[in-house]
């Protein structure tokens, strides 16, 4: 995962602001893009118009997306301009963010191509939104100060600036802590991430792992939900990269948490954490929930995290036993990473151990990075048992050294137990002759006289059933106060209907 | 600077302990270094820096090992998890503060047998994701999980051979007890694999000493043994029972009530959708 991980964070918090919406194409196709610069600034209004009205949720993500969307063609220069306008210049914070950026700001523009590009093509488009805007008036608002640590965290990280990066969120979270506001949650929270993050790409992400216990205890406490779940999942994903399963499972069971999420970007990574959790204590069913959960909420723009969502729940797929279909494997934006998934699958599915164990060999760097190396480890049983299940479909009886040979097992005596394990198991219909030394299969029983297929048939009806009650029941308490009388009115005639009828079958009874 | 001459007699005077095999002076002398070692402030979760912090760690790190190690003669399972506990510290968040200690890999493969002879297969499992790779690839580790693939599969008789080849004492008293689980699991197999069996090839897959051990093992199991053969049949039959049906077997009654249970639901659902 290490190098994928902090791809798909990115990626993630890109979506988190973007949404479905694919930010940079709609920045190029209007014409009249407004200025980085215009944009935070209006940001910065907003926030103060949030603030008091104490409105958080709204008016945060408008200002967050809003950001996101900028903060690829932000410059050093309007970035400074932006701050020094924005907080008042007797702010520790302000001095400390300007000296930052323009430590970047000298060194990031020989560095790469695009920031000088845009830093020429800064000189001709600065003055024109400058003269309309309304000069900028410092803010002593936390908020504000909140939201500068924000863009200048996003404008480093952008940069690979990661150590100054790393100085700066702690700084950031140092100052936060003397605020106890609720409508800082939703800058505290990205706040919190990018500190986890910085950390994550400076490789110590051990040394915060004590301080992100205490946020999260405080967040709790103040009953600041959507830092609590952030924070709870920095936390799992801190524990995940050294592997420590044991200790994000102790956590995650005792940690509370929201009842309806706040964010669906947060409950998504969440499901993500607890599905590895359960792979790896091979509770595969439960991991295939989480997983698939998890990649169906997934935002189509966070391509990082789905892809490391499919990579697992390929894997835990294919422990259950089941084949994933081939299109999932060739949609175009994942083909090439899951190709090595792509080869453990087909091995499994032809239950040859031969090409298992050359995919496995051949792609083990790429297991070892993406920590999925144990399961596959573990996939060996089940591509002998996929094996086993097309040789007793296909012969009626045969000799134990053949099936070896088949299975490219060792020996013989192996083979005899495992096969008897795997007809014990019921993997495998059959009965073994030891002086033969053969197996003969039984025929498969008619599937049609059992209730199998009945059971399979009430299984669909019931799930039909249970997504059309679960869409009423989202319609019910949607935002519209209409809807919801309605149905008010709806349920109160259906029971009044039912009571009419039940005294009805009463008086029938009574006959 | 923390005194480390108590504790350094002390675990003199416990490995002299050990290699006597006097177990219960051990004991004493154990707990009452494990005092001592309370006392150094370079220990977790403190990590006082100091001249002798390393050693302090080294020592403590030793005192562990044993400590479990000791647990294992004593057949002391609780000990061994209490202890193991304390030392897997040291194996992780302590591990870039001393050398590598000769014993780790020995130690996590014996924490891992333990997990695996007692069934915790989860644990197992969460247990390896921590290992180091190096240490991974150490023989004991690496045969420890060799040890839990073969049991998965059903390599039965390689468990059982590798009793046999058991690298230390250690090691040997967990793989005692699993070889007799391994043993059920084989007999439960049987059973549903093969319809009869000879006695002489009984012995072979069970792996029992003698004919009359077998006979004794089916008697326990009630398996019939006669001419030489075991037949399994109270186990087949049942089997064949479950699977509803050979095509001897009678017909399975239709399972009316929950199907009227089905329809009424069926119906009440519908109702209510139009």
């Amino acid at each position: 995962m290490g190098k994928e991980a902090p791809k798909d964070d990115v990626a993630m918090a890109e979506a988190e602001g973007a949404g479905p919406a694919k930010p940079e194409q709609q920045e190029d196709k209007q014409p009249a893009a407004p200025s980085p610069l215009a944009v935070l600034r209006s940001g910065v209004t907003l926030i103060k118009k949030a603030v008091e009205q104490k409105e958080t949720r709204t008016l945060f993500g408008r200002v967050l997306r809003q950001t996101a969307a900028v903060r690829r063609h932000l410059t050093a220069a309007e970035l400074t301009t932006f701050l020094e306008g924005a907080l008042p210049t007797s702010s520790p914070a302000a001095a400390q963010l300007v000296e930052v950026v323009k430590q970047v700001g000298d060194t990031a523009m020989d560095a790469d191509g695009a920031p000088a590009a845009n830093g020429a093509a800064n000189g001709a488009e600065a003055p024109a939104p400058a003269a309309p805007e309304p000069p900028a008036v410092p803010s002593n608002l936390p908020e504000v100060e909140a939201y500068a640590y924000l863009v200048t965290l996003m404008f480093l990280v952008d940069r690979k600036q990661y150590q100054l990066a790393q100085g700066v969120a702690g700084s950031a979270v140092e100052r936060l802590a003397a605020h106890n506001r609720r409508t800082l949650d939703v800058l505290a929270a990205r706040i919190y991430s990018y500190l986890s993050l910085t950390h994550e790409r400076c490789g110590s992400l051990a040394a915060i792992r004590s301080a992100l216990l205490g946020l999260h205890r405080t967040a709790v406490l103040r009953h600041d939900e959507v830092g609590a779940e952030t924070l709870l999942n920095l936390l799992l994903r801190n524990y995940l990269h050294y592997n420590l399963y044991d200790q994000a499972e102790r956590l995650r069971a005792k940690a509370q948490r929201p009842e309806a999420s706040r964010s669906m970007q947060q409950a998504c990574r969440y499901l993500y954490y607890l599905g590895r959790i359960r792979a790896v204590q091979l509770e595969y069913s439960e991991a295939k929930d989480c997983l698939q959960q998890a990649a169906r909420k997934a935002p189509s723009s966070a391509v990082g995290f789905r892809m490391a969502v499919q990579k697992w729940l390929v894997l835990v797929r294919l422990l259950l036993g089941e084949v994933p279909d081939r299109t999932e494997f060739t949609s175009p934006d994942m083909a090439a990473p899951l190709g090595p998934y792509f080869d453990v699958a087909a091995a499994v599915r032809s239950g040859d151990l031969n090409a298992f164990s050359t995919a496995a060999a051949a792609h083990a760097a790429t297991f070892r990075a993406d920590r999925t190396h144990n399961l596959i480890v573990r996939l060996r049983h089940n591509v002998i048992r996929a094996g086993l299940r097309r040789i007793s479909l296909a012969y009626s009886r045969i000799p134990l050294a053949d099936v070896a040979a088949k299975l490219g097992l060792a020996s013989v005596q192996d083979t005899e137990s495992i096969v008897a394990k795997a007809i014990r198991d019921g993997g495998i219909e059959g009965v073994l002759n030891h002086e033969a030394g053969t197996l003969e299969s039984a025929r498969p029983a008619d599937i049609y006289s059992t209730d199998e297929p009945a059971a399979a048939f009430h299984a669909r009806i019931a799930f039909c059933m249970d997504v059309h009650n679960e869409a009423i029941k989202a319609m019910r308490y949607g935002e519209g106060g209409g809807a919801t009388k309605e149905f008010e009115d709806a349920t109160a005639l259906r029971e009044k209907q039912e009571q009419e009828l039940q005294a009805a079958l009463e008086e029938d009874d009574d006959f | 600077m923390a005194d480390l001459s108590a504790a350094q007699s002390g675990f003199a005077q416990l490995q002299a302990a050990v290699s006597k095999g006097d177990l219960p002076s051990c004991k004493q002398l154990l707990s009452r270094l494990k005092l001592e070692l309370t006392k150094l402030p370079a220990l977790p979760p403190v990590y006082e820096q100091s001249a002798n912090a390393q050693q302090q760690l080294e020592l403590a790190r030793q005192v562990l090992e044993l400590a479990v190690l000791l647990a294992v003669r004593q057949g002391d399972e609780a000990a061994f998890e209490r202890n193991y506990a304390q030392l897997r510290v040291y194996y992780s968040d302590a591990r870039g503060l001393l050398p590598p200690s000769p014993q780790e890999a020995a130690l996590t493969g014996l924490n891992l047998l333990r997990l695996l002879v007692a069934n915790r297969i989860a644990e197992f499992h969460t247990e390896l994701e921590v290992v180091p790779e190096e240490v991974r690839a150490a023989p004991e580790v690496a045969h420890v999980v060799q040890l839990e693939q073969w049991l998965m599969e059903g390599a039965y008789n390689k468990v059982l051979a590798a009793r046999e080849s058991a690298s230390s004492d250690y090691y040997r008293h967990f793989l005692d007890q699993l070889s007799s689980t391994v043993r059920d699991e084989v007999a439960s197999c049987s059973e549903r694999a093969y319809e009869s069996l000879s006695v002489a090839d009984a012995v072979g897959l069970l792996m029992l000493g003698s004919e009359a051990e077998v006979e004794a093992y089916a008697r326990e199991h009630g398996w019939e043994v006669a001419g030489g053969r075991i037949t399994f049949k109270p186990a087949g039959g049942k089997g064949s029972g479950k699977e509803g049906g050979t095509a001897a077997a009678p017909a399975v009654a239709l399972p009316a009530l929950e199907i009227i249970g089905h329809c009424m639901n069926y119906a009440r659902e519908i109702e209510r959708i139009v």
